[in-house]
């Protein structure tokens, strides 16, 4: 079905019902699936995903055509995320860590052989900082000064967080595709 | 699939994966969303209504009214099937009755005897009923009282019957006895239906003691019952012995029901491109100043009798004074700029007039000032304080008095204005509207303070003023948006006539203007 990105914005503004719930259709599966990235469980997501979208609808008047309107849902959505975790206290207590290698580097992994199911389900089992840190650098494209502000957070924590979770990645993948070889050679036995 | 040749670097491989990724939300979070944008609308409207103790009290008072009103209707539900139960029960022994009724006449006339003995029968009745039943006990407690009645039936006679009847004073067989009265007319011929509301009466215990003291009149006068009528209350007292059908053996009727549904077919709305159009209502009061602009453009024929048609005696000012209009409008938007509304206002115009002397009459001490005289030049029917025209004022010594007074000059209207709006910023909390129109004045009212300082009412009806005159309307409006339905807004309004509010131009002129400032509420549909 074809929209108007910009008629769509303009039913909103003016709180049109059927506009609100087609802009829901249209952006709510990609927007749901940042609230999974950020939350331990469905239905944290499920909560940041109906506040993200209350706070879209209360301020969609300050959205200017100037930048692309995902990217602005986006952001909404990703502050709603991270104040949820603030709410939930998750991110009281980030410090630095001291990372000590167990001397085996870990292969790095292709994350073409895995399902986004997968990848999601192992970014959920980092600890919640690491986790945060991840996705505001990795997928947001965030810097580390810019996430030591948001978070409130020296960037050596960012920074260390993030190289943290890498490794924990790391290690999750190598061993789901260990897994998954696995499963795949009992299959084909 | 990625081609991994093209992702070099980790986060790269990671935004890649997971930037678009997509994931159905369930359905219950946009039903989530939605309800809160209902309460979020009512909730401007009606802000912390939930803190209003009186909504407590009322919600309540509801429920406890459902609670008692639920417990009527449940009780009330229950007696009905225990009546429902009574009258199965009732009509299982009037058909075994009837079947067998007049095999047993003869035979089952000794059985009654068992009237006898009153406590027996008063068992054998209430065991019949439907409360007393009991699944366990009541087959056991039947089937004795029947061997009972079978074992005396051998020794009794019918002249025993008789006297037993008259001499009982057991509820049931009193009652029997009642209605075997009713039905000894037909004398054992009584259709089924009405033996049915016979039994049930025979078993009512509510209406037994007044029957007692009737069937108990009834027998003591019928010392000379005849036979039929104890062959009536044989009858009955063998219904009332003889033995129920068991719940069990009642005839089952399965009703089967088709319940037709559709299921909600869950339909695609299209997309509708944003509406622009939109209703409104709005009301509001304006603080105006309105200034009638009367000019007196020739000498009244009072003043022209005195010679006095000199500027000075003729001329005067309109001054504007506090004014006030209440409005009411309804509105639509017709595209994201354009509105139109109409409205109905009424306007409270005040003003003073000052200027000129007046002329008073040598000989009635009556005094008219140059308002006064020129509306009596203008009307065709209008008679002044005088009576009689201006004809006091001609040629009667009439005496011009060259002593300028204010006085007050107010108007009542009705006002209809039709006006066009263009909004800048629409979609913005505060935006400013352009509104230019027409409006018609129906005149209703003006009170003319007169030289003697009583007040002069003229209507529409005195021919005076016109009774509807046009203006021209402009003005800028500012609007606050509360909630997504209501606006608060200030107007800046300026009307001015376009027409006389004078019937005759010739020697009244009136234009009135005005300037105000208005605050209203507006409601979006």
């Amino acid at each position: 079905m074809t929209f108007n990105e910009q008629e769509l914005v303009q039913g909103c503004k003016q709180r049109n019902r059927i506009a609100q719930k087609k802009l829901y259709e249209v952006f709510g599966g990609k927007l749901f699936a940042i609230c999974l990235r950020y939350t331990k469980n469905r239905a944290d997501a499920e909560d940041v995903l109906q506040d993200a979208f209350i706070k879209i609808y209360e301020n969609i008047d300050s959205f200017r055509n100037d930048s692309p309107l995902e990217y602005w849902l986006r952001s909404v959505v990703v502050n709603t995320a991270l104040n949820h975790l603030r709410q939930q206290k998750h991110l009281k207590d980030l410090d630095d860590i001291d990372l000590h290698h167990n001397g085996i580097a870990d292969k790095e992994v292709t994350l073409g052989d895995f399902q986004l199911k997968q990848l999601l389900e192992v970014i959920k089992e980092l600890p919640t900082g690491c986790q945060t840190i991840f996705n505001l650098y990795a997928i947001e494209g965030y810097q580390h000064n810019e996430i030591a502000q948001k978070l409130g957070i020296s960037e050596g924590t960012s920074k260390s967080q993030y190289a943290r979770a890498r490794g924990l990645l790391q290690q999750k993948l190598n061993k789901e595709k260990r897994f998954n070889d696995g499963s795949v050679r009992d299959k084909q036995l | 699939m990625m081609d991994p040749s093209e992702i070099n670097n980790f986060e790269d491989q990671w935004r890649k994966a997971l930037k678009e990724a997509s994931e159905a939300p369930p359905q219950s979070v946009w039903e989530g969303i939605e309800a809160r944008l209902d309460q979020q609308d009512k909730g401007m409207i009606l802000p912390l209504w939930w803190q209003s103790s009186k909504i407590w009290y009322a919600a309540a008072s509801i429920a406890a009214l459902l609670l008692v009103g639920g417990g009527i209707w449940y009780s009330n539900s229950g007696m009905k099937g225990n009546k429902v139960n009574t009258e199965i029960a009732a009509k299982q022994i009037a058909k075994e009755s009837v079947s067998s009724e007049n095999k047993f006449s003869e035979k089952a006339s000794p059985e009654a005897s068992v009237g006898a003995d009153a406590g027996n029968q008063q068992l054998a009745l209430q065991d019949n009923k439907p409360e007393s039943s009991k699944p366990a006990g009541k087959p056991a407690i039947r089937r004795e009282n029947q061997t009972l009645a079978f074992e005396k039936s051998a020794q009794s006679t019918s002249d025993a019957l008789r006297n037993n009847a008259l001499r009982s004073n057991g509820k049931g067989l009193v009652s029997a006895a009642k209605n075997s009265d009713s039905a000894a007319g037909s004398s054992g011929n009584t259709p089924a239906g009405d033996r049915d509301v016979a039994l049930a009466k025979a078993e009512d215990p509510v209406t037994t003691p007044v029957e007692t003291n009737v069937s108990r009149d009834a027998a003591a006068s019928g010392g000379h019952v005849n036979n039929q009528v104890a062959a009536a209350i044989q009858s009955t007292m063998a219904l009332a012995l003889l033995p129920t059908t068991p719940y069990n053996d009642l005839d089952i009727h399965m009703q089967k029901r088709y319940v037709f549904f559709r299921p909600e077919v869950i339909k695609e709305e299209p997309v509708a491109p944003a509406k622009n159009t939109e209703y409104y209502a709005a009301l509001s009061l304006m603080p105006a100043s309105f200034n009638p602009n009367l000019t007196v453009k020739e000498a009244p024929v009072g003043f022209s009798g005195q010679s006095l048609s000199t500027r000075r005696a003729v001329s005067g000012t309109s001054e504007a004074g506090a004014s006030y209009a209440v409005q009411t409008q309804g509105g639509m938007r017709i595209s994201k700029h354009w509105s139109v509304e109409m409205g109905l206002s009424y306007l409270k115009g005040n003003s003073t007039y000052e200027g000129g002397g007046y002329v008073l009459n040598a000989f009635s001490n009556k005094s008219a000032n140059v308002l006064e005289n020129a509306y009596a030049g203008v009307a065709p029917g209008y008679a002044g304080m005088n009576g009689d025209k201006a004809a006091d004022f001609l040629n009667n010594g009439a005496l011009y008095i060259d002593v300028a007074k204010t006085v007050s000059n107010n108007y009542q209207y009705l006002q209809l204005p039709v006006q066009a709006g263009f909004t800048i910023y629409p979609e913005k909390k505060f935006n400013a509207s352009i509104l230019g129109g027409m409006m018609a004045n129906f005149f209703l009212s003006n009170d003319l303070e007169s030289a003697s300082g009583e007040i002069i009412t003229t209507k529409a009806s005195d021919e005076i003023y016109r009774s509807m005159n046009w203006a021209a309307t402009t003005g800028l409006r500012f609007n606050y948006r509360l909630s997504p339905r209501w606006n608060a807004n200030l107007t800046g309004s300026y009307q001015k006539s376009v027409t006389s509010g004078f019937r005759s131009n010739q020697s009244l002129d009136s234009r009135p203007y005005l300037y105000g400032v208005s605050w209203g509420m507006r409601y979006s549909f």
